[in-house]
């Protein structure tokens, strides 16, 4: 037994029998025809028209970002200079598979050159056409056929070359180069099969039936276990399985409590990515889309973000929460001026800054989510409220706002207005804003820092905040009784421990990450709201 | 012969498939086609040609038509670069 180490791709455990993939043949680059240059020239011709059809055969089953690079594929292979370079090197003497080697090796140098780091990945697409003509040329294919179950192992595997698998027979998929961004780790996160990438050298040490443990969460690859290894494996295979499918039935399910009592679960994203698992693990809407990775290479303009928010929500199809910048001294941003501070948790940060800077800031993010409301479910949330004369604030400027778009002509629509729950100030006063908002949502990260003078940064004194202490509780006890809907969105949302109280207290809706949300819907489901609130009552006085 | 500058307005620049659609459209004439950028010129009906001018949204590009259908293949392919190329 021996357990080699790589980059985990994409999660799962899988035990099964190597199916080895050797690298292609090389060409030889140096060989001179010995045939008429004509003949030569129609092979070439031949095996591009052969390659084409192939390729348009894997073509009709991909999907997404594969598609698009096969598109692409497919013009490189039809490039009339790629035949017209291939061409005129046969004509110098070379033979067909050197020829076109070597043209498509010059094109593939002059995009690596490139300064955009996508076009200088297409160098690689360049190279795969060139050997689909070669494969073709020498009678076989670049595809790889799998009609056995079986863990494949490669030096690399280019997105093509996955198109052909029959993902029911591929068990797992291990690879000497790659990493954990790259195609093959989107490819196998989208199959749903365990991947891991950065193997070094490790076709040099198995043969064809190896048997394997694949584990892409840790990105260990284990060759010819022990009986123990593999006992351990097929436990975790099974129970994992298991997991899986009692969770799926709660995807599509709304979320419920056993007496079925309503507690939506929504999700939290940062990106479009992150919106599709939201759909994908059933989410019901998102209840806090953080803004601040849009803005981390500085403020998009409006029209740039106009676009971000639509996608997200064309994406979601259902409830959008969207979270105004919440920008501060502790994450600084290019193009605002944001002064060090000696107390950035307790500066210039969220709604303080959009006030103060509504034209850098906050109204090109408004009008944005304005023209998106016009189409879709969007929820505007206000971060880092104290008082309720900051809430009257913005309303004026995002009623300012609708003004404008509405004068300019453009499609907007009035949102539902929420804020932010996560200073002690908002939570003990939370009913002076009834009237002003039409929702809240507690942030308990920063609700339990500001509560428990605890910097949640800090490694000396972070254990002795306590989130599910008498503190926090009592807090979320009184913000549920202000008369205005509540909804959790910091990380205690998808705590087992604290979903019960949660809900206990009054909180009916959850929001968290998106993987998350089928097993919060269950913890639901396994109690009634009685049950709930025994349990919360008891919390809120233990000392 | 023809020629057009345009600014190029899709998003990603001339990445693979806003090449890959705009070559496809380009093939669609008979008029000799170029793509130039800077001092690089390229045939227009090449997607590995267009794909090294490393072209990107906000860039000037002259689009040069010579042939009998150049009217065409202009009026065609002008608004092409100018839009986002999906």
């Amino acid at each position: 037994m021996k357990i080699l180490r790589g980059t985990p791709a994409a999660p799962g455990l899988a035990i099964g029998s190597a199916h080895t993939i050797r690298p292609f043949p090389p060409v030889d680059i140096t060989a001179k025809r010995t045939t008429e240059a004509s003949v030569e020239t129609e092979r070439l011709e031949q095996a591009i028209g052969q390659a084409i059809t192939r390729l348009d055969t894997l073509r009709v089953a991909a999907k997404g970002p594969t598609a698009n690079i096969l598109e692409a594929q497919r013009e490189m292979l039809d490039d009339p200079e790629l035949k017209q370079g291939a061409d005129d090197l046969v004509t110098s003497g070379f033979t067909a598979e050197a020829a076109v080697t070597l043209v498509a090796a010059d094109y593939a140098a002059q995009l690596a050159s490139l300064p955009d780091p996508y076009l200088a990945a297409r160098a690689e697409d360049v190279r795969e056409a060139g050997r689909r003509i070669v494969a073709e040329l020498r009678g076989t294919s670049l595809e790889v056929h799998l009609d056995y179950a079986g863990i494949l192992v490669a030096q690399d595997l280019a997105p093509a070359e996955t198109v052909g698998l029959d993902p029911a027979y591929l068990q797992a998929i291990v690879t000497e180069t790659g990493s954990a961004t790259g195609h093959l780790a989107i490819v196998a996160q989208g199959l749903g099969i365990p991947a891991v990438v950065g193997v070094a050298g490790v076709l040099t040490q198995l043969d064809e039936g190896t048997t394997l443990i694949v584990d892409g969460d840790r990105g260990t690859v284990t060759l010819a276990p022990d009986e123990v290894s593999r006992a351990e494996a097929n436990t975790r295979i099974v129970s994992a399985q298991q997991e899986r499918q009692d969770l799926q039935i709660f995807r599509d399910l709304p979320g419920t409590t056993a007496d079925g009592v309503r507690v939506e679960v929504f999700a939290n994203i940062g990106s479009l990515a992150e919106a599709r698992k939201a759909v994908e693990m059933g989410a019901e809407g998102v209840g806090l889309f953080r803004t601040e990775l849009i803005a981390a290479g500085g403020i998009p303009s409006e029209e740039e973000q106009r676009v971000i928010y639509e996608e997200v929500a064309a994406a979601l199809q259902r409830p959008l929460i969207v979270r105004t910048f919440d920008i501060g001294g502790d994450k600084p941003v290019p193009g605002l001026d944001i002064p060090a501070e000696a107390n950035p948790f307790l500066g210039w940060r969220g709604i303080r800054m959009a006030l103060d800077r509504p034209e850098a800031v906050f109204l090109p993010q408004v009008r944005a989510l304005l023209r998106v409301a016009a189409s879709y479910d969007v929820r505007i949330m206000l971060p880092m409220i104290t008082v309720p004369q900051e809430v009257e604030e913005a309303r004026a400027l995002i009623d300012k706002a609708m003004q404008d778009l509405q004068r300019s002509g453009q499609h907007a629509r009035r949102v539902p207005l929420g804020i932010m729950v996560e200073t002690p100030a908002a939570a003990l006063t939370l009913d002076q804003f009834r009237g002003l908002v039409d929702f809240a949502s507690i942030g308990t990260n920063d609700l339990v820092q500001y509560t428990y003078a605890v910097d949640r940064t800090n490694a000396q004194v972070r254990e002795r905040a306590k989130p599910l202490g008498t503190a926090t509780l009592r807090l979320v006890e009184q913000i549920c009784q202000a008369g205005i809907p509540v909804a959790v969105c910091g990380q205690l949302a998808g705590d087992a421990n604290a979903v019960p109280l949660l809900v206990g207290l009054g909180v009916r809706e959850l929001s968290v990450a998106p993987a998350r949300v089928p097993a919060v819907k269950r913890m639901l489901s396994t109690m009634t709201l009685a049950e709930m609130q025994a349990q919360a009552q008891q919390a809120l006085n233990k000392p | 012969m023809m020629e057009r500058t345009v600014m190029l307005g899709s998003k990603s620049g001339l990445h693979a498939r806003p090449a890959a659609i705009f070559v496809q459209h380009a093939k669609e004439f008979k008029s000799q086609i170029t793509l130039s950028k800077n001092d690089k010129t390229v045939n227009g009906k090449s997607i590995l040609s267009v794909l090294t001018l490393g072209a990107e949204q906000g860039d000037q590009v002259v689009l040069k038509v010579n042939g009998d259908d150049a009217e065409a293949a202009i009026d065609k392919l002008t608004p092409l670069l100018e839009g986002d190329l999906g």
